[in-house]
């Protein structure tokens, strides 16, 4: 019981990190309907942003400030830098092709990434940072649950995340901007028809996808402690397949596919094999969109001839 | 200007430039050791006749004065950008290092040529064609990877056996025989998993959870400590993760109560701290056991051991001025630097020695003296002298443990 | 008018030349009037006399072009006549050269004759590249990009943790070592055992390719996949038998690359499993859109400069020599005017040197460094800063700013464009001298990713495609 408790407390925290990027992947799908590469370089920005902030506070072990406002001016550091980014690379980048074919977006989101990958390396060298996050907030605090003991920075991880989600499906459904972005992504000409400022939308759309993105990736440096120029690669491919296995364009979805592809992942690791962990979530992806091919939450596309 | 105009005009401006650069220079050209602080080394810095005992490193110079003319390119193959270009960039540093001195030390004027090789396979061999290609290059230092080491000797070996490449860092057992003008200045897996294996039993290990990271160096060290083990009736539980997993908590979730040891022989040291933290966090007992690769300031953890090929070199004598002016160049250092220091002083010696006997050196020539190398003390903590293959004739790993304030003792 | 008699080829030409458009307008009317026969005929001249002008390093590296672009050609099949999203490609060539490397080489022994292996080979990646194509029936665009994502990922897996799997007893893929000592090529007595041979076997296969790719491309099949690609969902209720042209499309494709990977194995002497990385695939993909999609030559050009550019810019002269050319090609871009360039010009000279006094007389002489040793650097080496002590620093700085102000210059309009260009190019030489000169590979990267993205924003068509409107 310990072990499955203590397993899902692990993929909760994996899962609420992929969900906060894979939200950024799902909402600039859809409203542009179109993958954007760069979202992962967006992320490892954010977290080297957060480090900026730590270090500018005198760094874990000689901070300025208390930790719980330490933290806040993390996240907010990130935010502002990964917004910063992710709006540049929409105006600068996409926006000249939104009329092109579908590819060439993809090729131009690929060349940012290396780009961005590339100035990281430049400003911040190969060598891989570290929160240290064990002395900002010691292990052993934190909150028991049963037989096991949930340290206090999962906590916060986890309920930032569902915070987070919460806030922005209420500010999609009520809000007149969050409106916006719903009519922009379910048919672009119709809104633009009806008086919505598309541009606009799809600003403020990267806006709040890469702000999240920048989230996560303070989140992944505080939990996992290790943040190094190569580290939106790897977690944007698998943010990118939890949006699409949780319905792409679908904000709920991305949150679902997030989650579960991070239980998938404890699971496996726990019970079956360390080895074989991403063979086998793949390979459980994989067949579960053989069955539903337009992801759990999404609407399948209804093409007209 | 109308548009078209501009565009004529930039196609002919950049396909000019493009034809210019591939007609003039196809291979990978020339650079200087780059420009920047330039701050002198602290440290001794004599050079006298005939056998001295230690002078920079505990190095000796066996013969007379530095030669008037001596003139050298070597070359440096490494992964300065990709995944692992953590590796690469500290093993650049120490090269250039290595050659700043050295210059300054002999009063010569070696130069290097840098090859980025990105860890990979296909652009390993092509880099090594490059060096084959370049007239001046005498021998270079790397490839860092065993794989790569397979892909660049194919090519070194069908084009100049006589070639020296001295790989900092490859530790797969075997592949020196394989190759001619292989050389290296690590142990390899060989000597580290007895080693380790023997510690282990020695400290009582029943149970021992061992995980490896799916790299070439991994799995052949793990399997290695595994066998010894195992021959020794301790208990192994392996697992394997991929290096990109950054989050084990699931595995270590599945590390038993009875494991009193974890030997994880990775690459990643600061997976290794992740890994350390995370088994606090479930109240997980043993004892981490990291092998060369995770001898770095990344990995910290108060009470594990480290297998390492050389005692923390600041406590060699003569080495620690080495180190100190490194780290006042260049931010930081982990394990792949000393080798890297080490086979470009080999290198550098031999062609002093060729220099010294009034021939201009030459590949060949260089590779000969290669072979007689014979340092008594090294900043590698023992004496360097190649075998047959190409092997480190004495190399052997010395066991450390990590103290609360983050200094190593050597334990063994 | 009367073309009756013509071959359609001639007939079309007229339409042809009316459609080429943009700065490559006049090239291409003129190439155009040549045959398509004799314009292979003169690349292939071209080509083939490439290794006699350069060293082996050389020949390797045009080794590597040629390898790229068989694969772009094969990916071209699937990805710009048939319209279908595949990110699994790289695994028919990796699977390819694994195939080839394992029976030929000591790996268990087997030592198959060149053509015994070379059909066995192409024809199981055909085989997977059927299995592959499976999932395609139910799963469109992205999905089915995901799909095939996974088998990339899925397919180094299992090379790197083959002997793991549960009942496998034999090391069949040598693990994270890969497999090294790969038997070349022996056709009919002649080995190709040195670079030259192997280039001048890929350049055949090339040849022969583009030959049959065309003719497939002219012939019912091509207009069939035209037609998949344009509009899936009309072109079925055509009775156009969909689900067998995307199995077509993928079994062509995966032979090609099953081919091209056997070559790979032979050239390399081995496999390593490093080699079929997703990083690879988005290269190929990068040669298939800048080259344009759906063009053949298109695509080989596009091979050439993915393939080509990334070694041109190891060497750091030549780098900085592109660096400050591009910056040339920069201002005359932006201004236009003689007039404004000018006066730009003399504005930058100007700054430089009130940014060099200002340093200078806050901190002293104290703070320079020595200049890089190319022959630009020199030149520029009494205005730019080039610092000493804290070069790192304010190197870092200097580069964001650049970046900022760059997209600045980009996003006004006018004077405002002209006077933000100054600081853009200033901090760019600085950044320039100071850091980027000195770290070649990272610089190099960096100049790959802003070609891509410059290069997509410019001319998203790719170099000789054709500019299409996605009907949604």
């Amino acid at each position: 019981m310990e072990f499955f408790l203590q397993q899902t407390v692990n993929g909760l925290t994996l899962g609420s990190v992929y969900a906060l990027v894979a939200l950024g992947y799902s909402m600039v799908y859809g409203v542009l309907k179109f993958l954007n590469f760069a979202h992962g370089e967006v992320y490892m920005f954010g977290a080297f942003a957060g480090y900026g902030v730590l270090t500018v506070l005198g760094g874990p072990s000689a901070l300025m400030v208390p930790v719980w406002l330490a933290l806040a001016l993390m996240f907010v550091g990130a935010v502002a830098v990964s917004s910063a980014i992710g709006v540049a690379l929409e105006r600068f980048a996409y926006r000249p092709l939104r009329k092109a074919t579908r590819l060439a977006p993809l090729i131009s989101a690929i060349g940012a990434s290396f780009f961005l990958q590339a100035a990281a390396l430049l400003l911040f060298t190969a060598n891989s940072r570290s929160f240290d996050a064990p002395t900002l907030i010691p292990i052993q605090t934190g909150m028991p649950l049963g037989p096991i003991n949930v340290w206090a920075i999962r906590i916060l991880v986890i309920v930032t995340a569902l915070v987070l989600m919460i806030l922005l499906t209420w500010w999609v459904r009520s809000s007149r901007v969050g409106k916006a972005v719903r009519a922009v992504s379910f048919d672009t000409e119709a809104a633009a028809m009806m008086g919505v400022d598309v541009d606009r939308v799809i600003v403020v759309t990267f806006l709040i996808g890469s702000a999240l993105a920048g989230v996560g990736g303070v989140m992944v440096g505080l939990v996992f402690g290790r943040i190094f120029h190569l580290m939106g690669f790897i977690a944007g491919l698998k943010a990118f397949t939890a949006a699409v296995v949780g319905g792409i364009g679908s904000i709920p979805g991305a949150m679902l596919g997030g989650l579960l592809i991070g239980f998938a992942e404890s699971y496996t690791t726990a019970y079956i094999s360390s080895t074989f962990q991403n063979l086998i979530v793949f390979g459980l992806l994989i067949i579960f969109l053989l069955l539903r091919p337009s992801g759990i939450l999404g609407r399948p596309e209804l093409v007209k001839v | 200007m109308r548009r078209r105009s501009i565009w004529k005009l930039v196609a002919t401006m950049l396909a000019l430039a493009l034809v210019v650069a591939a007609c003039g220079d196809d291979t990978g050209g020339e650079t200087t050791s780059p420009v920047g602080d330039t701050t002198t080394i602290a440290g001794d810095t004599t050079t006298t006749a005939g056998d001295t005992d230690t002078t920079e490193g505990g190095t000796t110079t066996t013969g007379a004065q530095p030669v008037d003319v001596c003139e050298a390119t070597v070359g440096f193959m490494g992964p300065i950008t990709g995944e692992v270009a953590f590796i690469g960039e500290v093993q650049l540093n120490w090269f250039n290092y290595t050659l700043d001195t050295w210059n300054e030390e002999t009063g010569y004027d070696f130069q290097m040529v840098e090859a980025d090789n990105q860890f990979d396979t296909a652009q390993s061999a092509t880099l090594a064609q490059q060096f084959l290609d370049n007239e001046a290059v005498l021998a270079a230092v790397g490839p860092a990877g065993s794989d790569q080491v397979d892909a660049a000797g194919a090519v070194y070996e069908a084009g100049d056996p006589n070639f020296t490449f001295i790989s900092p860092s490859s530790t797969r057992a075997g592949i020196t025989a394989q190759y001619t003008g292989m050389f290296r200045t690590v142990p390899t897996d060989d000597d580290q998993g007895p080693t380790t294996a023997d510690f282990l039993v020695a400290q009582g290990a029943t149970t021992v959870f061992m995980v490896d990271d799916q790299s070439s160096y991994s799995t052949g060290l793990a399997d290695t400590t595994q066998e010894n083990l195992e021959a020794a009736d301790v208990t192994v539980i392996r697992e394997s993760v991929s290096q990109d997993v950054t989050d084990f908590s699931a595995l270590v979730g599945t590390i038993p109560d009875d494991a009193n040891f974890v030997y994880l022989p990775w690459q990643v040291a600061a997976n290794g701290t992740i890994f350390a933290n995370q088994m606090a966090e479930q109240g997980k007992e043993a004892v981490i056991f990291g092998s060369d690769g995770m001898d770095s300031d990344d990995f910290l953890v108060a009470g594990s051991y480290i297998a390492a090929f050389a005692p923390d070199i600041a406590f060699v004598e003569g080495s620690e001025s080495i180190l100190e002016g490194y780290l006042e160049q260049y931010e930081n250092t982990n394990t792949f630097g000393p080798p890297v220091y080490a086979a470009a002083r080999v290198i550098f010696e031999a062609i002093e020695r060729v220099c010294q006997t009034g021939q201009t050196p030459d590949r060949a020539s260089v590779q000969a003296e290669v072979r007689n190398t014979d340092q008594a003390d090294s900043i590698l903590g023992s004496p360097i002298s190649f075998t047959e293959d190409g092997d480190l004739a004495e190399g052997r790993f010395f066991i450390f443990q990590i103290q609360e304030d983050g200094t190593k003792t050597l334990v063994e | 008018m009367s073309h009756i008699g013509v071959d359609r080829w001639v007939a079309e030409s007229e339409d042809r030349e009316e459609q080429y458009s943009g700065w490559t307008a006049p090239a291409r009317r003129l190439i155009d009037k040549v045959p398509s026969g004799w314009r292979l005929g003169v690349f292939l001249g071209v080509v083939a006399l490439y290794p006699f002008l350069v060293k082996p390093a050389g020949v390797r590296i045009g080794i590597t072009v040629l390898l790229l672009a068989l694969l772009a050609l094969g990916l071209n099949v699937v990805v710009g006549w048939a319209g279908l999203l595949d990110l699994g490609y790289v695994a028919f060539y990796g699977f390819g050269a694994y195939f080839y490397a394992i029976v030929s080489s000591d790996q268990i022994g087997l030592h198959w004759p060149t053509w015994v292996a070379i059909p066995v080979v192409v024809a199981a990646t055909a085989v997977l590249g059927a299995l592959l194509s499976l999932p395609s029936r139910r799963l469109v665009g992205d999905y089915l990009a995901i799909m095939t994502l996974f088998f990339t990922q899925v397919f180094v897996e299992i090379v790197v943790n083959f002997e793991r799997l549960p009942g496998v007893e034999t090391d069949l893929t040598g693990g994270p070592n890969g497999i090294p000592g790969v038997a070349p090529w022996v056709l009919f007595g002649f080995e190709f055992n040195t670079f030259n041979r192997n280039f001048y076997l890929l350049l055949f296969l090339l040849v022969l390719l583009i030959v049959g790719l065309r003719n497939i491309d002219d012939s019912r099949t091509g207009r069939a996949w035209r037609a998949l690609r344009e509009d899936t969902l009309a072109a079925e209720h055509m009775t156009t038998p969909v689900n067998r042209l995307k199995m077509l499309a993928f079994v062509v494709g995966a032979a090609i690359a099953g081919l091209t990977g056997t070559i790979f194995a032979s050239v390399q002497v081995g496999v390593f499993p490093n080699n079929f990385l997703l990083t690879f695939l988005i290269t190929i993909y990068a040669a298939l859109i800048l080259g344009g999609l759906g063009s053949i030559p298109g695509v080989v050009l596009g091979a050439i400069a993915v393939a080509f550019t990334p070694e041109i810019l190891r060497n750091p002269g030549v780098a900085g020599w592109l660096f400050y050319l591009g910056l040339v090609v920069l201002l005359v871009v932006v201004l236009k005017r003689w007039v404004r360039i000018v006066s730009v010009l003399a504005g930058l000279v100007a700054f430089g040197y009130l940014v060099r006094g200002l340093a200078l007389s806050i901190w002293d002489q104290s703070i320079l460094g020595t200049a890089n040793d190319t022959f630009v650097s020199r030149m520029v080496d009494g205005w730019v800063l080039v610092l000493g002590d804290h070069q790192n620093i304010v190197s870092n700085y200097a580069f964001v700013l650049a970046v900022a102000f760059l997209l600045g210059v980009i996003a006004t309009k006018g004077w405002w464009k002209a006077a933000l260009l100054i600081p853009t190019v200033y901090l760019g030489i600085l950044v320039w001298e100071n850091k980027l000169a000195l770290q070649p590979s990272v610089t190099r990267q960096l100049l790959f990713g802003g070609v891509l993205v410059v290069m997509m924003a410019v001319r998203p068509q790719g170099i000789l495609g054709t500019r299409r409107v996605e009907i949604t």
